[in-house]
């Protein structure tokens, strides 16, 4: 597969490659090959106009870490879960978080906030002045709402 | 009357936690059972998410430390020098060299806490309640080596960007030394306790087993990723604090399965006890602050670009990202957490296991709720 | 008889029954974040909460008297904290344990976490600290001792 890579060097010596988005599942699969066997991070950076997903992959061999980075406007990144299986927490921390929307995550749902709470709190247009409350139904699931139900 | 064969084959849900006293926290596991096997765990979280990332934006980089000591919360000195290690990157802040070497035992007296009140806690879990009473008279011993020097015990927020909140006096190098000379026999009163238990030994050994490439493909790190084989730890690889001028070696063990992550944790104290041995040694003098980050001028410091610190905490690998946009707060704190990542991989570490031993096996996992939530 | 000496009679057996309440409250095991490895440190060893009659910690809320609220209360985990209290049976205690507990503490300006757990069930003894030692908690259950007792403080 071709696509280009664009290398740098962060400030405290990472390689770091940047990709775009469409072809970041097959510069991940290489890099496995190559023997990055492990995701360490996956962190997102909201820069108001763009996110930037930065992931950290990790080589048991030589115990090395590589960065890739790639960014969205749409809040749409492919899933990483067929390649690691730690994708898949935290592909959800980060639409937990963030709201980014991991395209073939199978269970892409909130993992940290209750189902059904409103908006992504680590964006930076978060309104935290809005209070929401959590109430749990007879079944044991969280209903969330605006106004304290009873019980608050 | 239940007819008996309605009964075969039918799988019941059942929900352990959040609080229930061996998930070690605020843990809640959905358990498909089918009698005393365990089919299948989901873990749910997030019931001590205490949105930390977020108030990190908020305050000024000297702030967050305390939002860091709350992360693993028996371990605050690691935290907080995980933090520093990016944090005095990004700001281009250098710690004076005694700086380094007091972090250094600070951080190892820490680990040592954080292992202690994991032995008690699995004690607990496998009905060992003995072993509790020992591993806390010890804690309370370095706690009070953190009140000496810090003024708090647990939540210590000792050191700060560019150095330490006090200088080390003879009277603190004193009370270590008097603490070191007891402990590596205490230890192995509390070992014996585990080892030469038939009971602890059936319930651990062959149990749980972590396969390597499971562990990495799950990222696991830390003890439970030695235990696998693989001799994986930040202070070798990368060493970070004084790590790279003292002695020590990384236990790892071929057993994977429970009884291997005791032993690793086990003899992970033993070590550190001879890290901070060889630190008091050769602790050097000079100042124990840096002057650029004079405590007035602290909430002025600015830094630019996105940095990551990996640094060993007692769970495993803990990274800090932190991206900064050149005004006096962060602009992003990431935590990688490595009890997060532990717990990730219980699904398939406890599955067809009997219930009983998903109690033995989570209590292997050291979870702690502050870091895995955040 | 007079309806004095009836009345002496209960107030005393009330004053037994306060009495021996009040020595032997069986907190719950309800550990929430940092504060409840100094609840454990209240229990182990040294500071060894059993001289107050404090020392069985039960797993089950309907066997227990006292809820130790011990660290941040999120808004996730506050209904479940509500359905364990209302499963405790009466006469009920509640201490709560550390800033986060009385009043959201450092985490008071995000999202997720509670202002204070007074919120969500009442409250008997506010032990301030983050976390608080273990010798506050020691005082704060000699407080309710007190309290239960009607003992005026101090």
């Amino acid at each position: 597969m071709v696509y280009e890579v664009k290398e740098e060097q962060s400030k405290d010596g990472r390689k770091v490659m940047r990709i775009d988005r469409e072809h970041l599942l097959d510069l991940v699969k290489d890099l496995k090959a190559d023997g990055y066997d492990s995701l360490s991070l996956i962190s997102c950076v909201d820069f108001r106009d763009r996110i930037e997903v930065v992931y950290h992959l990790f080589n048991s061999k030589n115990e090395d870490i590589l960065v890739v980075k790639t960014e969205t406007r749409d809040s749409k990144v492919p899933s990483l879960t067929s390649l690691y299986e730690s994708a898949n927490w935290d592909e959800r921390e980060q639409y937990d978080m963030m709201g980014v929307e991991f395209t073939g995550h199978p269970n892409l749902k909130r993992i940290l906030l209750p189902e059904g709470w409103v908006g992504y709190p680590l964006r930076k247009d978060y309104d935290l002045s809005k209070t929401q409350y959590v109430n749990m139904d007879d079944e044991g699931e969280d209903r969330v709402s605006f106004d304290p139900g009873d019980g608050w | 009357m239940v007819e008996q064969g309605n009964l075969k084959n039918r799988l019941i849900e059942l929900n352990m936690g959040p609080q229930h006293p061996s998930t070690h926290g605020v843990l809640r596991l959905k358990l498909t059972l089918d009698g005393e096997t365990v089919k299948k765990v989901e873990p749910i979280i997030g019931y001590l998410h205490r949105n930390a990332e977020k108030i990190c934006e908020l305050d000024f980089y000297c702030d967050a430390l305390i939002y860091f000591d709350r992360m693993d919360y028996v371990a605050a000195m690691n935290m907080e020098a995980g933090y520093l290690e990016a944090a005095e990157k990004l700001l281009g802040i250098e710690p004076p060299e005694r700086v380094v070497w007091i972090r250094t035992i600070m951080a190892e007296l820490s680990r040592i806490a954080s292992h202690l009140v994991w032995a008690g806690a699995y004690g607990l879990d496998l009905g060992m309640l003995t072993p509790f009473f020992y591993v806390f008279e010890q804690r309370e011993k370095i706690l009070d080596l953190f009140t000496e020097i810090s003024g708090s015990r647990q939540e210590t927020n000792y050191m700060s960007i560019g150095g330490v909140y006090q200088d080390f006096n003879d009277k603190i190098v004193y009370l270590i030394r008097e603490f070191l000379d007891q402990f590596p026999k205490k230890l192995e009163e509390v070992f014996n306790l585990f080892v030469k238990n038939d009971i602890f030994i059936s319930r651990t050994k062959g149990i749980g087993i972590l396969e390597p490439d499971v562990a990495l493909q799950y990222g696991v790190t830390g003890p439970m990723l030695r235990a696998s084989g693989v001799p994986y730890d930040v202070r070798k690889a990368q060493p970070y604090l004084a790590y790279d001028r003292v002695n020590f070696e990384v236990p790892i063990s071929k057993r994977k399965d429970n009884y291997a992550r005791v032993l690793v944790r086990f003899e992970e104290m033993r070590q550190s006890a001879k890290i901070i041995k060889q630190a008091l040694d050769k602790l050097p003098d000079g100042p124990y602050f840096n002057p650029k980050a004079k405590k007035s001028l602290m909430v002025r410091l600015r830094g630019e670009g996105d940095f990551y610190a990996r640094t060993e905490s007692p769970k495993g690998e803990f990274g800090v990202y932190l991206v900064g946009d050149g005004t006096v707060k962060p602009y992003r704190v990431h935590v990688r957490s490595p009890a997060f990542k532990n717990l990730s991989v219980l699904p398939a570490l406890a599955k067809d296991v009997l219930i009983a031993d998903l109690v033995a096996i989570s209590g292997t996992l050291d979870l702690v709720f502050g870091e895995v939530d955040r | 008889m007079k309806t004095g000496d009836a009345g002496f009679i209960t107030t005393t057996m009330d004053k037994a029954m306060e009495w021996s309440r009040s020595n032997s409250i069986w907190p719950l095991t309800f550990g929430l974040a940092c504060c409840a490895i100094e609840m454990m440190a209240t229990q182990a060893s040294r500071l060894d909460i059993s001289r107050f009659g404090s020392e069985v910690f039960r797993n089950s809320p309907r066997q227990s008297d006292l809820m130790i609220v011990s660290g941040t209360v999120t808004k996730k985990m506050a209904p479940r904290l509500r359905r364990l209290y209302d499963e405790m049976p009466y006469p009920k205690y509640v201490i709560a344990m550390g800033v986060c507990v009385i009043q959201g503490g450092p985490y008071n300006q995000g999202y997720s976490v509670v202002m204070g757990v007074d919120r969500v069930v009442p409250v008997d003894v506010y032990v301030p600290g983050c976390p608080p030692t273990p010798e506050a908690l020691t005082n704060g259950i000699i407080l309710l001792q007190k309290k239960i007792r009607g003992e005026e403080d101090r």
